[in-house]
């Protein structure tokens, strides 16, 4: 069995180092991506199973990310991240067809648990 | 064992640090021995007869410098730095409890690449395994300094005794592995205030990879209660802080309603006399611009609040006309010397109307006063020089200027210019030179406005 793909976009580059170490600890490979315009680029090279993408970046932020990310692969994956008070982006992410969310501050058990329930749905 | 018993207070800790420590530097190495007969069954240094280390000199400096930190969080910071730099762990973080999240949030973290857990990114919630072993008293699984550590949970797993005997126990043990791996974490101590758990102290493994010393894990706990005892403070002063600015909007709020109440009892004086009408509010302005240009002024500093009172006793300085007959008050020709007589009662009449009231104790004595000229040929008192009160001092001034510039039935309005002349003029007899060179000025600077409308008069307290 391959290993499963995840990209992790996060403009904080502490965030996706230590979400990487994270997930590959779990037995994931982790590719990462500090901006929109990076994320687009590597999902359409790697082609990731799952992609963790926070909302609130600098330049192109999540929802617009998303926007491309679901035109270049209608069925991608993707969990966005996001504040606990973000409800109206989440609600247009959700729209937009991401297929769940975590809320920062973040319980990394959930954040796992998350993960792994996604990827086990096929789409 | 209970949860605040693993905790000894910073006094206790403190107390004992310093004793051992002033023995050490009295060159009695064996002091500690000793300690080991304290009621504070604690490991820390009692087996420690070396020369103090950076440890110690670090605790020595923070227990000193506690007190100066006003936001914990700075405290926190040194700490998780001081920790990072002193005992190269793969990674350290610190989680609080947060009231408005209602979970333990990370808030500071330092650690090598992708073990530093990025601050305020993870939460534990209240519930959380982790958490629940230091709020609940699960003394089984800590060891007796009040630290978890990784190696005796993993010890008390393989314990057969528990697997067969203790299933509830082993399977708590089991979610307690699983979040000390989420964390990576090897130690994980807390930080008590009372019997509150305010957060957690978490550490990764030694880079070299062995254990901790008794002497570290020692150290791990005074900081952990050094900071509790910090984050308490703090949030005894927030708590405090906004006590005070309750109280503030309170104050505010009746403030305002009293400043509105005497602005229409003023505005009620005023409507009884058209001829008058505006002279409190016009008053009230020419006061307030003189006290601008009197500051600094020592004999400010009898009053608890000078603004006010000259405020309130310039609003309030003709009350007692009420009690002056309309036919008196209201005579279109010249009065005759009983009338005036009967006109003169009135800053008597205002004194006693206001006497009753405790708090404007001061606004009476000024009222009463308001019609005293400098050189003690004023009434109702005949006082003389400073004997009159400056807020009185300052009405008279004020009050003068607008009789002067406005008309009376008997004779028509000066110009503001010939107002401030004669003010000139009668400096030194019947007005307080100092309080017309004040009116100079505010007249010079523009701030006198005769027929203006002016911010003093609103009573919304800006004033103040």
């Amino acid at each position: 069995m391959t290993m499963r793909k995840i990209l992790v976009v996060d403009d904080e580059s502490d965030i996706c180092d230590f979400v990487k170490n994270f997930l590959q600890e779990r037995g994931y490979q982790v590719l990462t991506a500090l901006n929109g315009e990076d994320a687009i680029t590597i999902a359409k090279a790697e082609k990731p199973e799952l992609i963790l993408l926070d909302i609130k970046m600098k330049g192109m932020d999540g929802i617009a990310a998303l926007k491309h990310l679901r035109e270049i692969n209608g069925n991608q994956k993707v969990i966005m991240v996001t504040a606990l008070d973000d409800q109206d982006k989440m609600d247009e992410a959700s729209r937009m067809g991401a297929c769940d969310y975590v809320t920062k501050p973040l319980m990394l058990d959930y954040l796992e648990h998350t993960v792994e329930k996604n990827l086990k749905e096929r789409a | 064992m209970t949860a605040n018993k693993k905790a000894p207070s910073w006094s206790k800790l403190h107390d004992w640090f310093v004793t051992n420590f002033s023995a050490h530097e009295n060159g009695n190495g064996t002091a500690s021995s000793g300690q080991h007969q304290q009621p504070l069954s604690h490991p820390v240094f009692t087996d420690l007869a070396s020369p103090k280390t950076d440890y110690q000199t670090f605790l020595e400096n923070a227990s000193r410098t506690m007190i100066r930190f006003k936001k914990p969080e700075h405290l926190i910071k040194m700490i998780v730095k001081t920790i990072d730099e002193q005992l190269k762990v793969t990674h350290t973080a610190v989680l609080l409890y947060k009231e408005e999240k209602k979970s333990y949030i990370l808030i500071d973290s330092k650690g090598s690449e992708g073990l530093k857990i990025p601050v305020g990114f993870i939460r534990l919630s209240v519930d959380n395994p982790l958490i629940s072993v230091f709020s609940e008293k699960q003394s089984y699984l800590i060891t007796e300094t009040g630290i978890l550590r990784y190696e005796d949970v993993i010890a008390a797993l393989r314990s057969r005794d528990i697997l067969e005997r203790q299933s509830d126990l082993y399977d708590r043990l089991l979610l307690i592995k699983r979040q000390m791996d989420l964390l990576k974490a090897s130690l994980c101590i807390p930080c008590y205030f009372k019997r509150d758990l305010l957060g957690i102290l978490v550490l990764g493994e030694k880079i070299t990879g062995e254990s901790f010393t008794r002497q570290e894990t020692g150290f791990f706990v005074t900081l952990a209660n050094d900071a509790a005892m910090a984050i308490a403070n703090a949030q005894l002063i927030e708590n405090l802080h906004s006590k005070v600015e309750e109280i503030k909007g309170l104050y505010l709020r009746e403030h305002r309603i009293f400043i509105h109440t005497s602005i229409a009892l003023a505005a009620a004086i005023d409507a009884r006399d058209p001829y008058t009408h505006g002279h409190t509010e016009r008053v009230t302005n020419y006061c307030l611009a003189v006290a601008k240009e009197l500051d600094g002024l020592p004999e400010i500093g009898n009053y608890r609040n000078f603004r006010e009172t000259l405020q309130i006793s310039a609003l309030l300085h003709d009350i007692g006309k009420i009690g002056i007959p309309d036919h008196i008050l209201n005579k279109h020709s010249r009065l005759t010397p009983e009338e005036y007589e009967e006109i003169k009662k009135h800053s008597i009449i205002g004194a006693t109307i206001l006497n009753p009231i405790k708090e404007l104790g001061d606004v009476a004595k000024e009222i009463r006063a308001h019609q005293e000229c400098y050189d003690g040929s004023g009434y109702p008192d005949g006082l003389k020089g400073n004997a009159i009160p400056l807020v009185a001092r300052i009405i008279a001034v004020a009050d003068a200027f607008d009789a002067m510039t406005t008309n009376r039935a008997y004779r028509k309005a000066k110009t503001a210019e010939e107002g401030v002349q004669e003010l000139k003029r009668c400096s030194g007899t019947q007005f307080d030179p100092v309080i017309v060179s004040a009116f100079l000025l505010a007249y010079e600077k523009g701030n006198i406005l005769t027929n203006g409308k002016n911010l003093y008069f609103n009573g919304n307290g800006s004033a103040f």
